[in-house]
């Protein structure tokens, strides 16, 4: 083992990839700085829910829970929350200039007592993060911060909140960058004739994680009573040459067929129907849980057009017939739009300041053909989604990989003059 | 094995060797990878040869070469697994090579065996002719000898014989494109779900549509009838809704990738726990990526799932990170929570060793004993020793009673409830109600154990007979604890306290058995609430 001084990795991003790349460069005693943009470690995959029946289904989400857990009581790793990168210098090692949003809430100060969030007058000035082990449990967005100066002023018990606060730059030296940035859900209102966030009882994908993660069990939004006949449609932003989305989102299929189980397990009155194109594969027990799925719901492979609202919240879907072609109306409660992953939104960013490739579709592209961690830059890793749709289990293991890829890169460097 | 003994830490010196079994690809690269860290290897592999044959990449022949050169890697070919003992940082193998039968030690073994194909004519009612070509067969035509498809119709099918994956549809797809480009002749795919999860396989897909590939998606297989000269294929088209025949030239047929035969032999030889159609891991998040329920002994590539060579060299990467963390510098410090047996009270009746889930209890002359590094500290054993001979370090049974006592006296609020939970899941679950402020019984006591299989018969008894008014067992999910049977010997015993409750004359439904995830704070709350109602309601 050297001596000399330790080794710094930054990590830019706080997801799961992000966390898990941590994680074991700080079991490798590396020195890590994780760079999270948003005020809350966890990143898409904290927000998703457990997806047992009365077995586990191996979503993975508990994952995320735990890793979280590990980084946040781990002393070597540094976060640097609502953080940004504003540019990077490359001289041997990185020279990494940070532009740090200001720290609302004082999380040396706050309790998590929670008091900011429940009595705020200004719905979403105030945001609750995902998981307990997300410190401080609250955040406050910029952009409303007008309108919640006079509530703030004495609200918080402990003197934690302070909307004077300024934000600032700092600088890092770090001798390898793992990028886990992740990706950004599909916006299912491209998609307008499914009528979502304008039919109350349309959700998607991520929508239901949510409710199911909070509620403990699906909830029509219109009156928050259980749905009686719902509807998954797949493919929503993926596969879909019109958008020019020419790519699987692999998460997709996995999700909505656990999730229609879940309902289905809490309550086998509820009719499910499945619309899709191809479905994909879960797992090594792939062909006995679809077996499962096939009995429990109706699978139809055509992919609605439009959704049409009719009377009390409900909605119809017209598709056709598997036997004849004959067109077919279902209404249903609730209808699941099953988004899938597109490129993050700083791609094009991220490319620039780091000078790496993204690829036809926008995702960060992988340097080598056998290497999914490797970037066309040196010394700069990928990990998780970033690069591509990925499952939670799999952007861990690209997480992993990257880790590797890194000490590897660390071990070899020749030291500069 | 030395032991240093210290306040609470163990040092403990392991052997940093590692056997690598399997030398196709993934166990080629992990070797290649394994040495340079710093470890010697000891690659085992059954045929004449490493790597795999027709393989022509530049790259790959290199890692080859290489690995036979290396210093650091002991190549055994026409080599056999036969026997194995020890524990993690010290198993012993034994290996078959012609003749002869000998010993290696090893402190970690990672398996890397290799897939192969079957292909499923049969299935398909067909049998391999110069009209009814294998997957493969068409892939060496279209490397060797294009001319022979020149003009011709081409029927290819997949997705009905099998599900399938990606895999699959990438070989399917690749074939497809390359047909394409051989003028004059015609492609017609018929494939029910095509399995296009992987990066890339969805623009494939588009790009044998553009070039004239014809797709026909169907569900149901369709009637394929072989004639001396022509392959006919009728079917429903689902698109134009009619019953269409096609004519070809020649059919392709889809392969199955099947694991290699000795996992299941490997398995029983290693004591690690067989997945879903013979993989060599458990589904079980605590194991992923590449571990098993065997500390130190880890899963690479096909051997876990089926997987291509990009998917191979994740898992090689963290085989790497894992042995990196798992053998370090050959010195383990060992945490004082694990496993140990008196051996005054033991007599060795060997249930101990029948149920640790890690294989971590191993026989030191006429004695059981526990392996420090191997115990995963879940406490089973603790709990089943009919003698009473096995405490667990951080969590010893007086420490549980302990708990038990001041928990039920230090809270007055009635109803009283003790909800046992494990640490992995319910434990988290019920900080995550705490912190997201959902309302509770005021009565609850929350004990941690590490495992639900630490939860004796005593310690639900106990409660009771403290004052308790009902009693949780909260474990993980069926396939999600981490010692993978801990909650399944938990449910057994709350089974065993109901019926001991009902003789007694107590309600039954005082004590309950509940699965939970670590991120499942609502149910978490409902739980102990709904237990709350019911003792309200009994009284």
């Amino acid at each position: 083992m050297n001596i000399e001084l330790k080794k710094k990795v930054m990590v830019v991003g706080g997801g799961i990839a992000g966390l898990t790349a941590a994680w074991e460069l700080s079991r490798m005693n590396i020195d890590v700085h994780i760079v999270e943009k948003t005020c809350f470690l966890g990143g898409h995959a904290i927000k998703l829910c457990c997806k047992a029946t009365e077995e586990c289904q191996q979503c993975g989400a508990c994952s995320v829970e735990k890793m979280m857990k590990n980084v946040v009581n781990e002393s070597g790793i540094n976060i640097h929350l609502s953080t940004e990168i504003e540019n990077i210098n490359r001289n041997g090692n990185f020279k990494v200039s940070l532009n740090k949003g200001p720290e609302y809430i004082d999380s040396r100060l706050c309790t998590n007592c929670g008091a900011c969030f429940e009595k705020c007058p200004e719905h979403g000035a105030i945001i609750q993060g995902f998981s307990k082990n997300n410190t401080p449990l609250y955040g406050i967005m910029e952009e409303k911060i007008s309108l919640i100066k006079d509530f703030c002023k004495d609200i918080c018990p402990e003197g934690a909140i302070s909307l004077d606060k300024k934000g600032s730059s700092e600088n890092l030296d770090v001798d390898a960058v793992i990028i886990a940035t992740g990706f950004q859900p599909f916006d299912p209102e491209i998609e307008g004739t499914y009528g979502y966030n304008k039919f109350d009882n349309v959700i998607s994908g991520m929508d239901l994680e949510e409710s199911l993660r909070q509620n403990g069990c699906a909830l029509k939004p219109s009156d928050g009573e259980k749905p009686e006949k719902v509807a998954f449609i797949q493919c929503v932003g993926s596969r879909d040459e019109r958008l020019g989305n020419l790519w699987c989102s692999q998460v997709c299929c996995p999700y909505a067929l656990r999730m229609a189980e879940v309902i289905k397990n809490k309550n086998p009155e509820t009719e499910i129907f499945m619309f899709y194109m191809d479905i994909q594969n879960t797992g090594n027990s792939f062909p006995v849980f679809y077996e499962k799925c096939k009995s429990d719901m109706e699978f139809i492979r055509n992919i609605p057009i439009d959704i049409i609202p009719v009377e009390n919240n409900r909605v119809k879907i017209r598709y056709l017939n598997d036997n004849d072609g004959s067109p077919l109306i279902e209404e249903f409660d609730l209808v699941v739009l099953s988004i899938g992953i597109t490129p993050g939104e700083d791609s094009n960013k991220l490319s620039k300041i780091f000078d790496i490739a993204l690829d036809e579709d926008g995702f960060i592209s992988n340097g080598n053909k056998f290497n999914n961690s490797s970037t066309s830059s040196r010394g700069i890793f990928l990990a998780g989604t970033a690069g591509g749709p990925k499952n939670i289990a799999d952007s861990m293991a690209n997480a992993g990989q990257a880790v590797c890829e890194a000490l590897n890169y660390l071990g070899g460097e020749e030291p500069i003059q | 094995m030395t032991h240093k003994t210290g306040t609470d830490i163990n040092e403990i010196s392991i052997n940093t060797d590692v056997l690598v079994i399997g030398g196709g690809l993934t166990g080629v690269k992990s070797a290649c990878e394994i040495a340079s860290s710093g470890y010697k290897v000891i690659l085992a592999e059954k045929s004449p040869e490493l790597g795999l044959k027709n393989f022509e990449d530049q790259d790959i022949q290199d890692l080859i070469k290489k690995t036979a050169s290396d210093s650091n890697i002991d190549v055994f070919t026409n080599t056999n697994i036969v026997s194995s003992a020890g524990v993690s940082g010290d198993y012993s193998v034994w290996l078959l090579k012609k003749d002869e039968i000998f010993e290696k030690k090893v402190g970690s073994i990672v398996i890397a065996t290799d897939s192969s194909i079957k292909v499923l004519d049969k299935e398909y009612g067909l049998s391999l002719s110069d009209k009814v070509l294998s997957q493969s067969q068409i892939e060496s035509i279209l490397a060797s000898d294009k001319e022979k498809i020149k003009g011709k119709s081409i029927a290819v099918i997949a997705g009905f014989a099998q599900e399938g994956n990606p895999i699959v549809t990438q070989r399917v797809l690749n074939s497809v494109l390359a047909m394409e480009n051989i003028s004059g002749s015609t492609v017609f795919v018929y494939m029910n779900n095509i399995k296009v999860a992987s990066s890339g396989l969805e623009r494939l897909c588009k790009e044998g549509r553009d070039k004239g590939a014809i797709f026909f998606k169907l569900t149901d297989t369709p009637e394929i009838i072989e004639s001396d000269e022509k392959i006919k294929i009728t079917f429903i088209d689902p698109v134009l809704r009619k019953k269409l025949e096609v004519e070809h030239d020649l059919i392709v047929i889809e392969e199955q990738i099947t694991l290699d035969p000795i996992n299941k032999n490997l398995a029983n030889l290693l004591r690690i726990d067989l997945g879903p159609q013979d993989f060599l891991q458990k589904e079980n998040v605590h194991m992923l990526p590449v571990r098993t329920n065997r500390e130190g002994i880890f899963v690479a590539g096909s051997s876990r799932k089926v997987c291509n060579l990009t998917n191979a060299w994740v898992d090689v990467d963290n085989v790497v990170l894992e042995l990196k963390n798992f053998l370090a510098d050959g010195t383990k410090k060992i945490p004082g929570d694990k496993a140990v047996i008196d051996a005054e009270k033991c007599t060795i009746c060997l249930t101990c060793y029948r149920c640790c889930p890690h294989g971590a209890i191993y026989w030191e002359g006429d004695k059981a004993v526990i392996s420090p590094i191997a115990c995963q500290g879940c406490g089973i054993c603790a709990s089943e020793c009919p003698m009473n001979a096995i405490q667990l370090g951080g969590y010893n049974d007086s420490f549980i009673s302990d708990e038990i006592k001041a928990k039920t006296e230090s809270k007055t609020a009635k109803p009283n409830i003790i909800a046992f939970c494990c640490e992995n899941s319910a434990y988290e679950a019920g900080l995550m109600a705490e912190s997201f402020k959902m309302e509770m019984p005021e009565g609850l006591n929350i004990i941690k154990v590490p495992c639900a299989g630490k939860i004796d018969l005593d310690f639900i008894m106990s409660s009771f007979a403290q004052g308790a008014d009902g009693v949780l067992v909260m474990t993980c999910h069926n396939g999600n604890c981490k010692s993978e049977k801990g909650n399944i010997f938990a449910g057994w015993r709350v089974a065993e306290a109901q019926r001991k409750l009902e003789v007694i004359g107590l309600d039954k439904e005082r004590l309950a058995f509940v699965t939970l995830a670590s991120n499942m704070g609502k149910d978490f709350c409902r739980v102990v609430n709904e237990m709350e109602e019911r003792i309200k309601k009994s009284g």
